[in-house]
């Protein structure tokens, strides 16, 4: 088929006018053209696309769904503000980019909720095409509207516009909600019994089949089913073989510059570290591989479908991977000969990976990275980071004597039980290693000097991990600590060689609130979104204040949702959810934390934490 | 040793939005993908040793631009054209190939003059037949106007433009050939231009158009002339002699 005359939804004129059209005109290699087929189904990743095209997440469900003959699985990506404006100045209904029809005549749009900041994106993506905000105010003319991604482990701040969340890993229950859309629409059944019926799917939750109860002062006390046929808990949905799990060889090329702009192969899924403030440590558990003979096949097929002149590793930590050493030695070969670089992800640093870094990063221009997280030993072991202030030096000196004099330390404040010893060792930590540097490398061998770039974020407890109890510092704290980390920067023998930036609080609050809100939040958002919020991942369109006022005018104590340390025994709205990660696992550790006690690794050690109960990964290695 | 293959491509449908740097990483990758024999700079991030004649413009669509690709070894160039093509997408595709001669000036340093086709319409105003027939009145004489001046300057150049423009002409035009087919009226109108390109005297084509619409025959018309399609149709060079020749041909400097 010849699409080379496919129409453009916007004209000319428009695509003309506004910064990088060819975001909106699809066609890219590799994208998908249909006829026809039973099910449209438009994926939506609610940011740029630039940013949305660079989520593995994304394409292999628009692979493995267009594999499917009935499906037709479309993309769609945030409208830039430049084009907002006309689309809404003109009245131009949002389309999706491979067919450029309206995205309200699709029968689902799956929105992808990668990150919290982008909630309110998603309500420019219903307005603009023409989709009620709220599941309660659509009708057999709008689109199922399901949400996925790792948001969806507390969705009940946006519960009220979805009205489907899908719990888990997408590989797995697709295909039934699609059969069952069929089959009720061969029956003229209604959106209200479809969903209804979707409810009984395992890991398919249907929040308008949810009631929730409060106390008087408005906190969340439970959540329970409408009926007695939809389950009170939804189950997470997980891959179990990752080698028989679809992946896409062929994924869509984009033509402008994407943020990952590189062929992409997932090693494994999910991480045996346990790092106490993690989310995606929890959500993902437990740690699944690929096989290397199945990786090495991925990477030949990818490059060749695709061109890439890049190939990377994708997973939460890849130097745990188990055949890391045999799958790097077979690509630094095959990409050698084939002019591909490899991009390696932060490996932990030893032998090993200064080996392997120094094979195929040219040392002078690239830097090391730890991300030791915090700055004390007693913080570490309050987060259970298993890096020790031995492993950074030890590593820097290595690395110092193979040429490298660039550092990367990533660290965070405002963590539970941090104290103001804590913010300082951060400095102090990146002196040491600067002093590293001066007693390694001889003068007369030293190409400049060392460089130690630090910087630090603000901590956000996040559901499903051990510090779901724990209380979020306010914007003047997080400040007042990064100055007391910058101060103490500057107080070090060789602070000339530090340079520290912290980020932006506002933010930080902000998802704070959203990850661990519940319900009510949903009007607040609307009232942001109506008074201008969007993008609010992007510093230049966030404004901080237009938030606190939506939830002061809203009536929405939010508060309470972040600035006090949770009971032991206090129902959280997401409890709903069998991540396979018991409650009492993560209670256990929260009050590991509070000891400042370290807990090991999934491969050291099983701590019973639950996900066994899967029968996968390395809870049966 | 090494050998340059100039490879003409056209590029017309929704990828035409692509800016010139996309083109360049859309080749590369096409490149890989047919794997061929192409030469590698040197260094840890090796990359094709590629360049092309004239930067194709966002919006702009070609059937002659030219890119010339360094390869290690190449025999037959059309059989690379094939493979090319073989892993093309939708709307870019290669229509020849050749093996340029040793000394050939680089596609960049060869360019001095270029053809282009716009397709014009007004705010509404010219659909039916009558109307084209106004707007084709009106366009000559804007050309005949702007083209009796001695000096034009250019909108960013600030140059006298006048002797870069070798033709302008208003043509009714049936397909993007650009064939005068006198009589039908599914045609659409055209201005067709040669125009001086490279380092001396670069001239766009979106400047002529400009003149064009601010000359007083368009004023008086009221017509308010926009572009829907611009078309580069082909991209000349200079032979030993001085005398113009499109840019693949063997005679080119
Ligand atoms: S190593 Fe720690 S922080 Fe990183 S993914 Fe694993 S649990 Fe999370
Ligand atoms: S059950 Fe044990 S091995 Fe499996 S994820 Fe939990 S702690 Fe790790």
């Amino acid at each position: 088929m010849d699409f080379s005359d496919r129409q453009t939804a916007l004209s000319h004129d428009i695509l003309m006018s506004i910064d990088k059209p060819s975001r909106y005109t699809g066609g890219e290699p590799n994208s998908v053209m249909k006829d026809d087929a039973d099910i449209r189904f438009v994926m939506c990743f609610p940011d740029v696309y630039e940013i949305g095209m660079s989520h593995i997440g994304m394409q292999i469900l628009y692979g493995m769904f267009n594999s499917m003959p009935d499906v037709w699985c479309e993309r769609l990506f945030s409208p830039w503000t430049d084009l907002d404006r006309i689309m809404r100045e003109r009245n131009i209904p949002l389309f999706s980019l491979e067919s450029q029809q309206p995205v309200k005549t699709a029968d689902f749009l799956g929105v992808t909720l990668q990150y919290e900041m982008c909630y309110t994106n998603i309500l420019q993506i219903f307005e603009l095409s023409g989709i009620p905000f709220y599941s309660a105010d659509r009708t057999e003319d709008d689109p199922i509207v399901i949400g996925g991604g790792p948001c969806v482990y507390n969705p009940e701040p946006i519960a009220d516009y979805f009205d489907i969340f899908y719990i888990g890993e997408g590989e797995v229950r697709y295909r039934e909600l699609f059969d069952l859309y069929k089959r009720f629409k061969a029956e003229n059944k209604s959106r209200e019994e479809y969903l209804r019926e979707a409810s009984h799917i395992e890991g398919i939750y249907v929040p308008s089949l949810y009631e929730v109860t409060y106390d008087e002062n408005g906190r969340f006390t439970e959540m329970t089913p409408r009926y007695e046929d939809v389950p009170a808990r939804v189950k997470k949905q997980l891959v179990k073989n990752m080698d028989e799990s679809f992946y896409p060889t062929a994924p869509v090329v984009p033509f402008i510059r994407a943020t990952q702009d590189r062929a992409v192969i997932e090693v494994q899924r999910g991480c045996i570290r346990n790092c106490r403030f993690c989310q995606a440590g929890q959500i993902y558990k437990p740690v699944r591989e690929r096989s290397p003979e199945q990786l090495k096949e991925l990477a030949r097929e990818i490059l060749k479908n695709t061109g890439y002149e890049e190939l990377s590793l994708s997973s939460l930590s890849t130097s745990d991977y188990t055949h890391l050493k045999e799958l790097l030695d077979y690509l630094m070969e095959y990409c050698g000969e084939k002019k591909i670089n490899i991009s390696l992800p932060s490996l932990r640093i030893d032998a090993f990976s200064l080996d392997v870094m120094s094979k195929v990063q040219d040392i002078k221009k690239s830097s090391l990275t730890f991300a030791p997280e915090a700055g004390s030993q007693r913080m570490r072991d309050v987060i259970n980071k298993g890096l020790t202030e031995e492993d950074i030096l030890h590593g820097s000196e290595m690395a110092f004597k193979g040429g490298w004099n660039k550092v990367k330390l990533y660290f965070m404040l405002g963590l539970p039980f941090e104290e103001e010893s804590d913010a300082v060792a951060i400095a102090e930590l990146c002196n040491k290693v600067a002093g590293v540097y001066f007693d390694t490398v001889p003068k007369s061998e030293r190409q400049g000097s060392v460089q130690i770039t630090a910087s630090s974020s603000f901590f956000v407890p996040k559901p499903f991990t051990a510090f779901q109890w724990a209380e979020m510092n306010t914007p003047e704290q997080f400040v007042e600590k990064a100055k007391i980390t910058k101060a103490a920067v500057r107080a070090q023998l060789n602070q000339k060689r530090i340079s520290y930036h912290y980020h932006d609080t506002g933010t930080t609050i902000i998802e704070g609130i959203f990850a661990r809100g519940d319900r009510k939040v949903a009007k607040a958002i609307e009232y942001a979104y109506r008074h201008g919020a969007i993008f609010d991942a992007w510093t230049e369109t966030f404004s901080y204040e237009g938030w606190i006022k939506a939830f002061e005018e809203t009536g929405v104590d939010y508060k309470d949702y972040i600035f006090r340390v949770r009971d032991d025994d206090e129902n959280f709205p997401w409890d709903f959810i069998d991540s396979g990660v018991n409650k009492s696992f993560l209670l256990r550790e929260w009050h590991n934390a509070a000891k400042a006690q370290k807990s090991t690794n999934c491969r050291n050690q099983c701590m019973g934490c639950g996900a066994g109960a899967f029968g996968c990964g390395v809870c049966v290695e | 040793m090494s050998v340059t293959v100039r490879f003409k491509f056209m590029r017309t449908g929704p990828v035409r939005y692509l800016g010139h740097l996309d083109m360049l990483r859309y080749f590369q990758k096409a490149v890989m993908k047919a794997e061929l024999d192409a030469k590698y700079t040197e260094g840890f991030h090796p990359h094709q040793i590629m360049s092309f004649a004239y930067p194709l413009g966002v919006g702009m669509e070609t059937y002659g631009d030219y890119m010339d690709l360094e390869m290690n070894a190449c025999e037959d160039a059309e059989a690379l054209m094939g493979r090319l093509n073989a892993v093309m997408h939708e709307g870019i595709k290669v229509t020849g190939a050749v093996i340029l001669r040793e000394k050939a000036l680089n596609a960049m340093a060869a360019v001095a003059e270029a053809d282009y086709e716009l397709v014009v319409t007004g705010d509404g105003k010219v659909s039916g037949d009558s109307e084209k027939k106004n707007a084709e009145t009106v366009l000559t004489a804007a050309i005949n106007e702007l083209m009796a001046r001695s000096e034009i300057t250019g909108v960013k150049s600030g140059k006298n433009i006048r002797p870069g423009i070798r033709i302008l002409e208003c043509r009714r035009c049936k397909d993007y050939k650009g064939s005068n087919d006198e009589g039908a009226d599914d045609y659409e109108l055209r201005l067709v231009m040669r125009l001086s390109s490279g380092s001396k005297l670069n001239v766009r084509p979106a400047d002529v158009f400009d003149k064009l619409c601010g000359t007083e025959a368009v004023n008086e018309s009221g017509i308010r002339f926009k572009v829907t399609h611009l078309y580069r149709m082909e991209i000349y060079g200079n032979d030993k002699d001085g005398r113009i020749v499109a840019l693949n041909d063997k005679t080119a400097e």
